[in-house]
């Protein structure tokens, strides 16, 4: 057992104890310890934002460099403060426009062949795609499997027909996959919750107690 | 039948208590556990393995601090792996917070090669064997501007250099010249890096994720999108037990000295859900009673 001297690992497992603290009940350790992450995180965000992107960036080839064109981009960027004076505050719509704009031109496309298309073609009875399981025969039983599970998913969302008859019993089997799914999901949150708490033990017990 | 109706209101700290206790034992024990490697993280091996010596592997290192215990192992996996096989690396960050993250990742792993280097070639050097590109918002820019220049979306490295003079990117002018793309995240990244790197430019991608979100991404690697999938902390220890395994690169294993633990806790997490499902059935059968 060697307990660590760095004054930065024991801040951090002091840190760890108040937000674990939490468990037993809310306390004004674990508030500061809250404050203290919210505060850091921000500050660290805009510090870096400021020094590693608007100055390289946007300041220094405009007002150091000269390049005027970049007058455009810093007009743009300050119309977004214009919210905060009541009587020319519309013009913050022509940034948010600009930027919807943009990400709704870039995403489409490809979303749509990504998440739609691609997602269609691997749901669909291939000989590919019962390759694509790498299980021999097997492949050919799982593709069944997704491609009864998706169609009967779809048909349980499927609101403007009262689930009774066909739609009633495929809307039925999509529930059970769609339980499945939350099942699925839920194990993994458990993982992943055990997980940090492995993470922070093996911190505590390995690099702040030597433990470990 | 007081017993029963306990079992419906077991106090939150007790579950708290009995899941530390159990996750802390096999962690001091050190109860070792096998590692079984599935598909998806030894499809991801394979491709890391085979990349051509002319092209690179990009990591983009998008966890912070609280995706640590999942993430940080599958970075440092990747890494050894890579630098074993004098793979040139790029690392990126899309978010500001992961930026210290991925530097240590780096840092550390560089030293563990170069400690034991004899010669310049055998060691890593920066710039030569890999560059840290460092943090461009947002993600959209870097995703879709890398296909044409990386020097051109990233004129800085992370330590200030320009890009254009360090020696690994005379050849490495965008994707064309990226055998595979690895995004380790804890949110929707790896999906935007398929939408817009995979889709527009042809890169392969794969992707390291949270188990929370592991649900969401497995199908992008039934249909072939991820060339390889690491989920949670289970996937960072398969992929360490391969770089031990096949490399023979013994060091620390901080995912697989877990796995006892995650078990366990799994273990106790299905205990408790029968007993409160048992407390509930029988509660409600003596009500209709």
């Amino acid at each position: 057992m060697s307990i660590s001297l760095s004054p930065w690992i024991w801040i951090s497992a002091l840190l760890s104890l108040a937000v674990f603290s939490f468990l037993y009940k809310d306390n004004p350790f674990y508030r500061f310890a809250e404050h203290l992450f919210i505060g850091v995180a921000n500050g660290y965000a805009v510090t870096f934002y400021y020094h590693n992107i608007l100055v390289p960036t946007l300041f220094d080839p405009l007002f150091r460099q000269g390049k005027l064109l970049y007058i455009i981009p810093f007009i743009i960027g300050i119309l977004y403060f214009t919210r905060f004076i009541p009587k020319i505050s519309w013009l913050v719509r022509i940034p948010i426009g600009i930027t919807i704009g943009y990400y709704v031109g870039a995403s489409i496309p490809a979303t749509t062949q990504a998440f739609i298309i691609k997602q269609i073609q691997g749901t669909v009875l291939t000989s590919t795609n019962f390759q694509a399981w790498n299980a021999g025969s097997w492949g050919i039983v799982w593709s069944v499997i997704v491609f009864i599970g998706v169609l009967c998913s779809l048909s349980y969302f499927y609101f403007s027909k009262e689930h009774k008859g066909v739609l009633g019993v495929t809307s039925r089997i999509g529930i059970v996959f769609i339980m499945i799914g939350f099942g699925a999901a839920f194990g993994y949150t458990v993982m992943a919750r055990i997980s940090l708490l492995i993470g922070r033990l093996q911190f505590l017990l390995g690099d702040w107690l030597g433990i470990i | 039948m007081k017993f029963i109706e306990r079992l419906t209101t077991i106090d939150r700290r007790i579950i708290y208590l009995v899941l530390a206790i159990v996750v802390l034992i096999p962690l001091i024990s050190r109860s070792p556990e096998r590692v079984r490697v599935m598909p998806p993280v030894e499809k991801l091996y394979n491709a890391v393995d085979t990349i051509p010596k002319d092209k690179v592997l990009i990591i983009d290192f998008g966890y912070a601090p609280q995706d640590m215990p999942e993430l940080e192992p599958m970075g440092f996996a990747l890494l050894r792996h890579a630098f074993e096989k004098r793979i040139k690396v790029l690392a990126l960050c899309l978010y500001v917070q992961p930026l210290g993250l991925a530097q240590k990742a780096l840092t550390e792993v560089t030293e563990e090669f170069n400690s034991v280097a004899q010669t310049n070639a055998d060691s890593i050097i920066y710039g030569r064997d890999y560059v840290f590109l460092g943090w461009q918002p947002p993600p959209l820019i870097p995703m879709l501007g890398m296909g044409i220049s990386i020097t051109n979306v990233y004129p800085g490295d992370y330590y200030g250099n320009k890009t254009d003079t360090l020696p690994l990117m005379k050849y490495v002018k965008n994707y064309n010249d990226v055998a595979l793309l690895v995004s380790l995240s804890a949110g929707s990244i790896p999906r935007s890096w398929v939408a817009y790197a995979q889709n527009r430019f042809g890169v392969a991608v794969a992707a390291g994720v949270t188990a929370v979100s592991a649900a969401d991404f497995y199908q992008y690697y039934q249909t072939g999108q991820f060339t390889g999938l690491m989920t949670g902390m289970k996937g960072a220890a398969e992929y360490e037990e391969l770089v031990e395994t096949r490399l023979n690169i013994k060091k620390s294993r901080k995912a697989s000295e877990a796995l006892p633990s995650l078990t366990y806790g799994h273990l106790v997490m299905i205990a408790f859900i029968i007993i409160g499902n048992i407390g509930y059935f029988v509660q409600r059968k003596r009500r209709q009673k």
